[in-house]
């Protein structure tokens, strides 16, 4: 998995790319501390150009939208498309976390 | 999951007989010449060369899901584990040469000759290679699936795989609790255990069997075995399974949980 971060004023904007899996745990962790330094309090993961998550991808997002809830900043996944959104939907993950189109 | 249903002469969730192996022949992937030609004659297998054919191998066989005679590839190094041509087809069965004794090898070879697909890797290669997605690959090359279940079985293979190889083989617990602190502990002892040989080079095997309207796979790890809880505390792991039951239409945890059989259908 990569991503990119842009910082916006009302917004933190981070795009997904890859496959997010249980290898990419040294990555989330960057991410989430990157996160955490950034003034805005909506952080959107942007997960159009995610091609595949699993169970422990599902469990890392879920540490950062704790680890965001923590320091009142809100956690947004937006955009999951395929394998992605199918998953989120298995996981019924819309009932923790805030899912955008 | 049905553990209470009477027992029956055949089940679906049963391996299929495979009384004509498909394996026809037997290619060697950065193996030494020598050994290889040691492993054909003991297997009774001829030696097959990317660009050859195996000899019975009908191309346009009425039921793709049979017939078509199979190669067995045996890999030696990342390298060639790595490149796509060893994972298309007419090769349907992987064995990682590593460690293996030749009578190690025989017995693994005997186990591919009755499935459809089948791998036999150590956790380092299967984890490189996402064995998972190969797997699928080479299924969906044997019978074409709609995207949306081809990635509803790429995610319970994955999700079978990734237990067998981090619970299993390498015996690092999940994510308790929804901390950075758990997810750096998880961290630290994957990567501990993937660069400790005695764990990294524990093998897990799949093995794979393809009938008229369903698809049977097994993922066999060598760790200490699994018990499902009856109640589960979900922090950020303990989903797999679950998400496994979700999307296959049976699913059982075989020998004490090192091994999971799920069906899927077609």
């Amino acid at each position: 998995m990569d991503y990119g971060i842009e910082d916006k004023d009302q917004e933190t904007v981070v795009r997904l790319r890859g496959r997010l899996t249980f290898n990419d745990h040294g990555k989330l962790r960057a991410l989430i501390r990157e996160m955490l330094q950034t003034k805005a309090k909506r952080q959107v993961l942007d997960l159009s150009a995610l091609e595949f998550v699993d169970s422990a991808g599902i469990g890392m997002l879920l540490i950062a939208r704790e680890e965001m809830s923590n320091v009142d900043k809100l956690l947004i996944l937006r955009a999951a498309a395929g394998q992605v959104k199918r998953v989120l939907t298995v996981a019924q993950l819309n009932k923790i976390v805030a899912i955008e189109d | 999951m049905a553990p209470d249903r009477p027992p029956v002469e055949h089940s679906p969730m049963d391996r299929p007989p495979m009384e004509q192996p498909r394996v026809a022949a037997l290619c060697g992937l950065g193996v030494p010449a020598e050994r290889l030609e040691r492993l054909s004659a003991a297997l009774r297998l001829p030696l097959w060369r990317p660009g050859d054919y195996p000899d019975d191998s009908p191309s346009d066989s009425a039921d793709p899901t049979r017939a078509a005679a199979t190669v067995l590839a045996l890999l030696d190094g990342l390298d060639t584990a790595e490149a796509a041509e060893s994972w298309a087809r007419p090769i349907a069965a992987w064995i990682e040469v590593g460690t293996l004794s030749d009578e190690a090898l025989a017995a693994a070879a005997g186990r591919a000759r009755r499935a459809d697909l089948f791998a036999f890797l150590t956790t380092a290669t299967a984890n490189h290679v996402h064995l998972a997605a190969r797997i699928v690959r080479a299924i969906t090359d044997l019978h074409p699936l709609p995207d949306t279940q081809r990635d509803d079985m790429e995610l319970a293979l994955h999700e079978a795989v990734s237990n067998a190889l981090v619970h299993g083989n390498l015996q690092v617990e999940g994510m308790k609790g929804l901390s950075v602190a758990a997810l750096e502990r998880f961290s630290q002892d994957l990567a501990a255990r993937m660069a400790d040989p005695l764990f990294a080079n524990r093998r897990i095997e799949v093995a794979v069997w393809l009938d008229a309207d369903g698809i049977l796979v097994e993922v066999a790890d060598e760790g200490t075995g699994y018990a499902r809880p009856e109640h589960m505390e979900f922090g950020a792991s303990g989903r797999g399974l679950d998400m496994i039951a979700a999307i296959a239409e049976e699913l059982q945890l075989l020998d004490g949980g090192r091994r999971i059989r799920m069906r899927f259908p077609l």
